[in-house]
């Protein structure tokens, strides 16, 4: 856990330099001392108590009440406090300002610091008693505890009802952030669509978003290269919004579109597929650290979080407006559906907030739920606002004007709502919850149904592992020995129990699996909770009401009223009023089509991130984002019909010696496909993708922890489970049906090795932007993998099968994996090869016919392996 | 291949012609030296080269311990905290006070030299004399990844070249067949490949990475299983048969760099096919430890159940150094002890201590300790001060590493903290500083090792770093 903290925390020096160490101990009776010394005499408490409200201030106004204080207190505190509890601090400390009355009574972080009249809740008495050292006040470069008839007027005063004529409001505590002062950075200033720019080249633009890109590479002295190629502009715009290769039909058919319209029917074309659901929606899922199981220390199954998969590509298929998407993410339980399908889907949604990394094995539940708590705001905060909020979980964010108040109103937000993550309990699990049955009337799809066999197998096995637990009970009982602990066998047995009665939970009599989901609901009881010092468990302070964050909200944030507040949390992030949220967007998916945003760090637009290349562009595309209704479908079809999207990767030796990075976009920037469009451009070329969406997941039936499903278990079904280890992800490669990448198993630590060596998104964080490596393991894969090869075979006999003489072929191949024909070097090279291979080869096999086709695999395989195959122009 | 080469730079030469014409001497000047460094690299630019001065070490293994291994226990010892255990003191991190923890391991002296080392490390100890612990190691920020990337990188706030990528792009590697850098376990968080990255640098002096902290390698090697580079073999072709399938791929990605006249992008995939070929009769020879002998595996600890893990990593980073592997990084994790200090330090060094004497004393008995610079530390330490009653916080301000073998002097201690061992008071040496420190003990001047980058050089050490000479031998 504290492993988490400290990783989540990126602001630490300002944690060490700002945190108060003056009230930060718990306020609770139980931490109260009883010493006598601090105790003031029975009689006398009750007597103060006793009086009406107001009585003690008037006693305590008197001429003498406010002698006393002149005299004897407010030397003390202007000579031994004011430096850090005073307006005119430099750094307030602990939030507590001592210098008015208002002040001195509201307390700072960790509560009042004066209770008229009361000793016991006064901790700033307390504090000056010593008694307890994490409260020790004045500190010893103040000149250390007081004199005990110091001590003693202080006790005095606060019996004597506090008399305090020091009138005004204590000013908000500053806690070494100027909100106002934050508000100042480019990113929380709302984005303004300022006057289209003046270009000298008034012909080059073709949309406004051109005009933008032109003005800067003008005023940078670059000059954009030429357009890029037909096939080549075709290659790209199919991998960008369907992460899939061009058939040959395809190609064939934009070549000879000679309409200036041919371009944007493409666009059209591929936006309405369902393949573009799956594209853009697994770049959500990286934001979304979508996994199926938990990570960390014990790794469990999440065997539903498919279905919050499916909802994130269905969402983008459907173009939902971005804001409804948002919104019913994190509160799609509180919004009103029109019928049980849309409850279903909006209650799946949450699911969001679910399927992050969790340590299972936490042993205190409040630790847990705080550690869960701070994961979904990390996950909110840097995937919606592109902030690093949870960077203030233990102190002001030292970059951002974020500080640790905002974090616990937040935190009061998640705290009030329950996680359904649903994990059976057994002895490393000590945390469960249930999971959300679907409305009945609900539309949706299922997860493959459990064979009759295997479901009577698992029921046996249950059986059997309840009678070896009832025996082991009984055989303790009679040798009067204590059951539990120290038995492996019953451990095993409880363990097996738990987890298989969970499983067959999930299905009915037939097999059928249940309707159920991982997701989100509001508590019981919502309600805030308190700042934690340095982000402990154990050091809780002020309570803060539930809330957004005050940077943001320039005017009142509505408070929350109702229920947890994730609602008002979603209105507030999915609201054109929000200046981050459509920027973010807006920058999210410029990078997925150029490779790199306009702000370079997707999920961090605080200081610490980088500044926007081009903030008035990165302004007019969230504005006209927000205007078309929260579009992404819109957004995508603007920026790939602009010239900029256009334009060739042509090298430009001027342009690069000024732009390397092509950080203003002169040319369109060469780029790796991802580790799916890879796996799935190599399948498609083999003729063995099938596109049809697969029912659920390998996951879906697995409980329990991930290392004990990946060793086959007969009650698994044999290792069903076995794929992720496997190396291919449920070994898709070798069978005839192989889906595409978006649907393989994402088991944390786990990841399928296909999408591993190509820089996969790491699932247990939010990950706006890819690691982009080129090293040996990704050769050797290529070169050695037997999925590859097999892929190579498949490729070999779908050209087989047309029938060509030896040039065909070759020319086939290429136009087949690289959506172009083959140059005359290409052709020469590839007859050197196939000289080459078949007197290398030529032992090993019988028939000349089995060499020929040999080396046609080969030769599909190097076609895979070369770097046009992945890399786009 | 080699008309491809010569239209390229034929190619190049016409663009610079163009240039002196046109755009003025900066982007020539950038250019030519990028035209100059490729001319440098020659054939690969994994070549070895020349050091900038003679170097007193040729290879690195780094033996990181991430999570942060508390120097108060382990290298750094401090009578006063032991005397003053429980005692309220300032808490100079977070201000307010905080009771003193004294060390619950014995020190002893150790050697010639006298070392104070803990009970935690019994085997190290007994090579005192080798060691070279600086003792006041400072770095900017006690939160680990930020720490854990300038450790690695020198920066946290941009992605930079890792160490093991700036050594390689220094000085090359001996063995072409083998990567120049390999990471054995490091973790996937503390971000992930940026510390074996390579950054702006050319992507093939990047890091190799063999396994993960949660994923394959151990658990494999836990299991008595010898550790493998996943498809290292290729089991359908003869090697002959291989060859000309690259050569082919090739081919075609050098026709792609021509047509594209300047893609360092697919050059780097041109270089990874080499290597990626050479490694593949490469590595399991070098991975191969079934012939080492009963006694080196005892001495690595390889059966010995907590201590097989670590020592067939110990083992493996021998055995790629002998093969001429410039930088090996090898990592132990979860030495972030919050809590549970005195279980979880113990089962730690438990579990590294016989290995790294192993590895230590092996690589003595092999006269490479003289060329092998070893380091061992985390990305901080500990602080002196109690965490919830058994454990302690991050200290950014004073902590020890140690160095052996590679021109250090042995048996030193460089450096101090203060009396509690809460923060570095004399002789501090920065994270800057031991890079500069390190690279220097290689040959290299950290000042001059700079690479171009969008107009402007950049270096390992930024615009820091002071080499210590004093722990040079």
């Amino acid at each position: 856990m504290q492993h988490t903290f400290a990783h989540a925390c990126s602001s630490v020096v300002e944690f060490y330099r700002n945190l108060s160490f003056v009230l930060t101990v718990a306020l609770s009776l139980a931490a109260v001392s009883t010493r006598a010394a601090d105790a003031p005499p029975l009689d006398q408490l009750i007597q103060i108590r006793a009086n009406p409200p107001g009585t003690a201030a008037e006693k305590s106004s008197t001429a003498e009440g406010l002698a006393f204080f002149e005299k004897k207190i407010r030397p003390i505190l202007a000579d031994k406090c004011y430096k850090c509890h005073s307006a005119d601090s430099e750094k307030v400390k602990g939030g507590l300002l001592l210098d008015s009355r208002e002040g001195i009574r509201k307390g700072g972080d960790s509560g009042q610091a004066i209770v008229p009249g009361d000793l016991r809740a006064s901790l700033l008495i307390k504090a000056i008693h010593y008694g307890d050292e994490d409260l020790a006040m004045p500190p010893t470069k103040q000149g250390g505890k007081l004199p005990d008839e110091v001590i003693a007027d202080f006790d005095k005063w606060v019996r004597m009802g506090a008399p305090d004529p020091r009138e005004g409001k204590a000013p908000l505590a500053k806690q070494g952030i100027d909100i106002e002062k934050g508000r100042q950075h480019w990113a929380f200033q709302m984005p303004k669509k300022i006057g289209l720019p003046r270009v000298k080249d008034a012909r080059w633009s073709r949309s406004d978003l051109d005009r933008f890109v032109l003005a800067e590479l003008e005023t940078k002295g670059l000059k954009p290269v030429g357009d890029a190629e037909k096939a080549t502009l075709l290659r790209r715009v199919h991998f960008d919004l369907i992460g899939l290769p061009p058939t040959a039909e395809e190609v064939g058919a934009f070549a000879q579109d000679i309409s200036p319209k041919a371009f944007e029917k493409v666009v059209d074309r591929l936006l309405a597929t369902t393949q573009f659901g799956e594209r853009w929606g697994r770049h959500w899922l990286d934001v979304a650290r979508y996994a199926e199981s938990s990570g960390k220390e014990v790794n469990i199954s999440y065997p539903h979080a498919w279905r919050y998969r499916d909802y994130v590509i269905k969402s983008f298929n459907d173009d939902k407006p971005y804001d409804r998407f948002l919104k019913e993410q994190l509160a799609g339980d509180r919004l009103p559906a029109s019928d049980d399908t849309q409850r279903a889907e909006q209650l799946v949604a949450t699911g969001f907030l679910a399927v992050g990394p969790k340590s299972h094995n936490t042993r205190n539940p409040r630790q847990f739920a705080l550690d869960l708590a701070d994961e979904q705001i990390d996950a909110v905060s840097q995937g919606m606002l592109g902030l690093t909020i949870a960077c203030a979980r233990c102190h002001d964010h030292k970059f951002d004007p974020v500080p640790q108040v905002d974090y616990y109103a937040l935190a009061g937000i998640f705290l009030s709502t329950e996680t359904d993550f649903g994990t059976p309990r057994f002895v490393q699990n000590n945390n469960v919850a249930p999971l959300i049955t679907l409305p009945k009337g609900a539309d949706v799809s299922d997860a493959s149904p459990m064979p009759r066999q295997q479901l009577a197998a698992m029921r046996r096995r249950l059986e059997q592992a309840q009678r070896t637990r009832d025996e082991l009970l009984a055989e303790a009982r009679a040798g009067n020995e204590r059951p539990m602990g120290a038995n492996p066998r019953l451990l095993g047995a409880t363990t097996q129990i738990a987890i298989l009665g969970k499983q067959l939970s999930r299905y009915d009599e037939n097999g059928q699996p249940l309707r159920i989901a991982m997701g989100v609901g509001d508590r019981l009881y919502p309600r805030d909770t308190q700042v934690l010092g340095r982000g402990e468990i154990d050091k809780p302070g002020q309570t803060i009401p539930r809330g957004v964050l005050q940077v943001l909200s320039p005017k009142k944030p509505s408070e929350v009223t109702e229920g947890s507040g994730r609602l008002e949390l979603a209105n507030w992030i999915a609201s054109p009023e929000n200046p981050l949220t459509a920027r973010v967007m807006a920058n999210r998916v410029w990078l997925n089509l150029f490779n790199q945003g306009l702000v370079p760090t997707p999920d961090n637009f605080g200081a610490s991130g980088q500044k926007p290349s081009n903030p008035a562009l990165l302004d007019y595309l969230a504005v006209s984002f927000v205007e078309s209704g929260w579009s992404v479908k819109k957004l995508i079809r603007q920026i790939v019909l602009s010239h900029t999207y256009q334009l060739a990767s042509d090298y430009d030796a001027r342009n690069y010696a000024a732009d390397p990075d092509n950080i203003y976009h002169w040319r369109m920037s060469k780029r790796r496909l991802d580790a799916e469009a890879i796996r799935d451009a190599i399948l498609s070329v083999a003729g063995k993708l099938d596109l049809t969406p697969p029912q659920g997941s390998p996951v879906a039936s697995a409980e329990g922890p991930v290392l004990q499903l990946i060793r086959p278990m007969p009650a698994f079904g044999g290792g069903r489970f076995g794929g992720p280890t496997t190396g291919d992800g449920g070994s898709p490669f070798n069978s005839d049906r192989a889906v595409r990448s978006v649907y393989l198993p994402i088991v944390r630590d786990h990841v399928p090795d296909a999408l591993a060596v190509f820089d996969f998104a790491e699932p247990s964080l939010v990950v706006g932007n890819r690691e982009d490596t080129t090293v040996p393991s990704q050769a050797l894969y290529l070169m050695n993998s037997a999925s590859v090869q097999k892929l190579a075979e498949a490729m070999a006999d779908r050209l087989f099968a047309k029938d060509l003489n030896d040039v065909e072929l070759g020319k086939a191949a290429f136009q087949l994996a690289f959506s172009r024909s083959a140059t005359d070097r290409e052709i020469k090279a590839a007859s050197q090869f196939f000289t080459r291979f078949n007197a290398a080869e030529s032992t090993k096999y019988s028939t000349k016919e089995l060499l020929g086709r040999a080396g046609v695999v080969a030769f599909c395989q190097a076609l895979f392996g070369s770097a046009e195959f992945r890399y786009l122009n | 291949m080699n008309t491809t080469t010569n239209s390229f730079r034929f190619s190049r030469r016409e663009a610079l012609k163009a240039l002196w014409s046109g755009f003025g001497y900066v982007a020539f000047a950038g250019l030519a030296a990028r035209a100059a460094e490729k001319d440098a690299l020659k054939a690969s630019p994994l070549s070895a080269k020349k050091a900038h001065f003679t170097p007193r070490a040729k290879h690195v293994i780094f033996l990181c311990m991430s999570g942060g291994p508390s120097h108060v226990d382990t290298f750094d010892y401090k009578p006063k905290l032991n005397e003053d255990d429980g005692k309220s003191v300032n808490n100079r991190f977070r201000g307010g006070t905080a009771k003193l923890l004294g060390s619950p391991w014995k020190f002893a002296q150790h050697g010639q030299s006298g070392l104070w080392v803990s009970e935690l490390f019994p085997e190290v100890a007994k090579l005192a004399d080798d060691l070279c612990l600086i003792r006041s190691m400072q770095t900017d920020l006690p939160a680990h990844p930020q720490a854990f990337l300038q450790m690695h990188t020198g920066s946290f706030q941009f992605v930079r070249p890792s160490l093991g990528a700036w050594t390689l792009y220094g000085l090359g590697s001996e063995n072409e067949n083998l990567p120049g850098f390999i990471t054995l376990n490091p973790p996937l968080n503390n971000g992930g490949s940026q510390n074996y990255g390579s950054s702006f640098l050319p992507a093939i002096y990047q890091g190799t990475r063999i396994g993960s902290e949660t994923r394959a390698f151990g658990p494999a090697m836990a299991a008595g299983g010898e550790a493998k580079m996943p498809n290292i073999a290729n089991t359908k072709l003869s090697a002959a048969g291989q060859r000309a399938q690259i050569d082919f791929i090739q081919e075609l990605n050098r026709e792609r760099v021509q047509r594209d006249q300047f893609n360092p992008q697919v050059e780097g995939v041109i270089e990874s096919y080499e290597l990626a070929f050479r490694m593949q009769s490469a590595v399991p020879d070098v991975m191969d430890l079934s012939k080492e002998s009963q006694a080196t595996r005892n001495l690595y600890g390889l059966d010995g159940g907590s201590t097989g893990n670590f020592g067939r990593q110990c083992l493996l980073a021998r055995r790629f150094i002998e093969a001429g592997v410039r930088f090996v990084e090898v990592g132990s994790g979860g030495w972030d002890q919050h809590r549970n200090l005195k279980a979880d330090h113990e089962r730690n060094a438990r579990s590294v201590d016989q290995p790294i004497a192993g590895l230590l004393t092996d690589l003595k008995q092999r006269g490479l300790l003289k060329d092998t610079l070893v380091i061992w530390g985390g990305e901080f330490g500990r602080t002196p001060f109690a965490q919830n009653d058994d454990g302690r916080d991050h200290n950014n301000k004073g902590y020890t590493i140690w160095m052996a073998g590679g021109g250090v002097k042995g048996g030193l201690a460089y450096g101090q903290t203060d009396e509690y061992g809460a923060e570095a008071v004399e002789n501090k040496v920065h994270v800057h500083d031991f890079h500069a420190t390190i690279l220097h003990l290689l040959g290299l001047d950290h000042e001059k090792l700079t690479y171009r980058y969008a107009g402007r050089d950049f270096r390992l050490t930024d615009v820091k770093g002071n080499v210590v000479k004093d722990i040079m031998g």
